[in-house]
């Protein structure tokens, strides 16, 4: 498999691991493992100075391999997710952010005005800005202009396990990108993951569907071998899907009279 | 009564979730609970929030029939002074609590709106996440608030039955029932960033009151699409004063409700405190509550230097600390987080003003 490269890194995996809703660390660190991952997101808000034990962020600062993308979960504005970015940067030492901004906490959807704003901030500041973002292909390519490292569209609503609802707006964002488009939320199974692989997105960020499976590890070894397996297929060129069916009297008969 | 909001009368907007409430419903508590628990699942993960209230002060000049802290009862008053108020919240922060509810009773001399402000500073300086249940307060007041790091007021309605809400509030400024349904709105319109509403089971018929509540919620997810919500279930445990609930809120039925606003609010912060006992709050945990308070005294402070005299304003029923709790949670494969906030998210809701 080709390697991911996202500014001046490069990644082998093309699966991103959410690290919240875990039903202990342990099981978190063990999924990340498994999955073979080398990039995971971390809500600054879940860093956690006085309690190690329930530290996500340190936890994951410290595993070997794994570069640390803090996301801004909790900001429902860009002076509150600008903010966050700059606290994150000092803690992790990444450059990478993940604008995450969803101003009603209950549907958790990001705000594409408040995303923007803080996207050309922060790309301005020099960040690797991976914004959350609805699944609008026009949207898209206002981020790709104001210098995002890539675009990551819900597939749909975080934690629905709903799969691919907006794919064919997924399809419109892969078509007309020059950076990388990465599925985040809404995957519910290893299939789906696959799925947004085959249509030719970069990479997939996996949080819930691995996160409260029976056994973390082996959901996130699935996951990261149907990513492989739709990453691979996309390469290798799948069969197109058979057209209509050939008309009665052909369509282009009128050609051999033109000449 | 006249002049009650279209909102709370409307039964259509709670009309999908009335029948899963009554107590012969054809939809079992055990499919009830399967639901419940897959919407909690996969939107909350295996998480349980976690929260510890600080009691500042026992003032009180309501008449509220029941409540330990009423201004009638023989309980000795105090308020926690600055310094007080700052060594009971390092005492909580080193237990692992990391978002605070700070409470008070009905605005007075001694614990009134430069008070409370006071003590939620300090409290934004220890904590990473503030939130008050304490007495109603104007527009600025909660804009005050929000500005030093306040971000979510926790406020019951007691019983959404407004003739029933007049018999119990004897005197005092919380006998206005219109008033106090416009609380919630009026701290959203501030800037506070999350409302707690709920009922206190027991007041009132419980169906009906629950159902209110559900109204209420929708109403105001409708009304203000940034605020965020939660609901809590109390139910009366015994006080000082003695007062016995018109209506017994079976646990039974207690779950019922809980179960059924999982499925009415899929995303909506359900809350458990130490009202209610160990069995029921392991039992609950992983199901649909998503929040719960944990090691909580309900004296004035009482973290540092438990009073074993002093009475709360209840009796806790779950008196774990945070150690054994956590196992109980651990043991059920939910990850306690304790802090889930980070005071940079801090500041007024942007663009929730109305003119």
């Amino acid at each position: 498999m080709d390697s991911l490269q996202i500014g001046t890194y490069t990644f082998s995996s093309r699966l991103i691991l959410g690290t919240g809703k875990f039903g202990n660390i342990a099981s978190m660190v063990d999924a990340v493992r498994a999955s073979g991952t080398q990039l995971v997101t971390v809500a600054l808000r879940r860093y956690n100075r006085e309690q190690a034990e329930h530290d996500l962020f340190t936890t994951l600062a410290d595993l070997e391999g794994i570069t640390l993308m803090p996301n801004t979960s909790g900001a429902s504005n860009a002076k509150e997710a600008v903010r966050a970015a700059h606290i994150s940067r000092e803690l992790s030492g990444s450059p990478f952010i993940k604008v995450e901004i969803h101003p009603n906490p209950q549907h958790l959807m990001p705000d594409p005005i408040e995303t923007y704003e803080a996207c050309r901030i922060l790309a301005g500041e020099g960040f690797l800005v991976m914004p959350y973002i609805p699944a609008d292909p026009v949207l898209a390519k206002r981020l790709e202009d104001a210098g995002c490292a890539s675009v990551m569209p819900l597939g749909s609503a975080i934690g629905s396990g709903q799969g691919l609802a907006t794919a064919e707006m997924i399809r419109l964002i892969i078509r007309e990108s020059t950076i990388p488009v990465i599925v985040d939320a809404g995957l519910r199974s290893p299939s789906e993951a696959c799925a947004a692989m085959e249509m030719g997105c970069a990479a997939v960020l996996v949080n819930s569907a691995i996160a409260v499976a029976q056994s973390p590890p082996e959901m996130a070894a699935a996951f990261a071998e149907a990513v492989q397996a739709g990453y691979r297929a996309k390469a290798a060129g799948i069969m197109p899907k058979s057209g209509s069916a050939i008309a009665t009297s052909p369509l282009t008969s009128f050609l051999d009279r033109t000449s | 009564m006249n002049g009650l909001p279209t909102w709370l009368t409307n039964k259509k907007a709670s009309d999908d979730i009335a029948p899963l409430l009554q107590n012969d419903s054809s939809v079992s508590l055990e499919s009830l609970a399967a639901e419940a628990r897959a919407i909690t699942l996969s939107r909350f993960g295996r998480t349980m929030s976690l929260y510890a209230p600080l009691y500042l002060s026992n003032f009180c000049s309501s008449g509220c029939a029941y409540c330990g802290y009423a201004s009638d009862r023989a309980t000795r008053r105090r308020r926690l002074e600055f310094e007080e108020v700052r060594r009971e919240l390092e005492g909580m922060k080193k237990m692992g609590i990391h978002d605070v509810l700070l409470l008070t009773g009905e605005r007075t001399s001694a614990a009134g709106f430069d008070y409370l402000r006071r003590c939620v500073e300090i409290a934004a300086e220890i904590m990473a996440k503030v939130s008050i249940e304490a007495f109603p307060m104007h527009v600025n007041e909660y804009r005050i608030l929000a500005e030093s790091g306040c971000t979510g007021i926790t406020i019951y309605q007691e019983t959404y039955n407004a003739e029933q809400y007049r018999r119990l509030h004897r005197w005092g400024p919380k006998q206005n029932f219109l008033e106090r349904l416009e609380l919630p709105e009026r701290a959203l319109q501030a800037g506070i960033k999350t409302v707690g509403i709920g009922a206190l089971l027991g007041l009132s018929e419980p169906v009906e009151e629950a159902l209110k509540v559900l109204r209420h919620v929708r109403h105001l997810s409708r009304t203000y699409w940034r605020a965020g919500l939660s609901v809590s279930f109390p139910r009366i445990r015994p006080q000082t004063g003695g007062f016995q609930p018109d209506f017994t809120v079976s646990d039974h039925f207690l779950a019922r409700m809980i179960f059924a606003f999982r499925i009415g609010l899929p995303d909506v912060e359900l809350v458990l405190s130490t009202r209610e006992s160990p069995a029921f709050r392991d039992g609950m945990a992983g199901l649909a509550v998503t929040r719960m308070s944990i090691a909580s005294k309900t004296t004035v402070g009482g973290y540092l230097e438990p009073d074993g005299n002093e009475k709360g304003q209840f009796e806790v029923n779950d008196d774990r600390d945070t150690k054994t709790f956590c196992k109980a949670l651990e043991a059920k494969n939910i990850e306690p987080v304790f802090k889930n906030w980070e005071p940079v998210y801090n500041g007024p809701s942007t663009g929730q003003e109305q003119t």
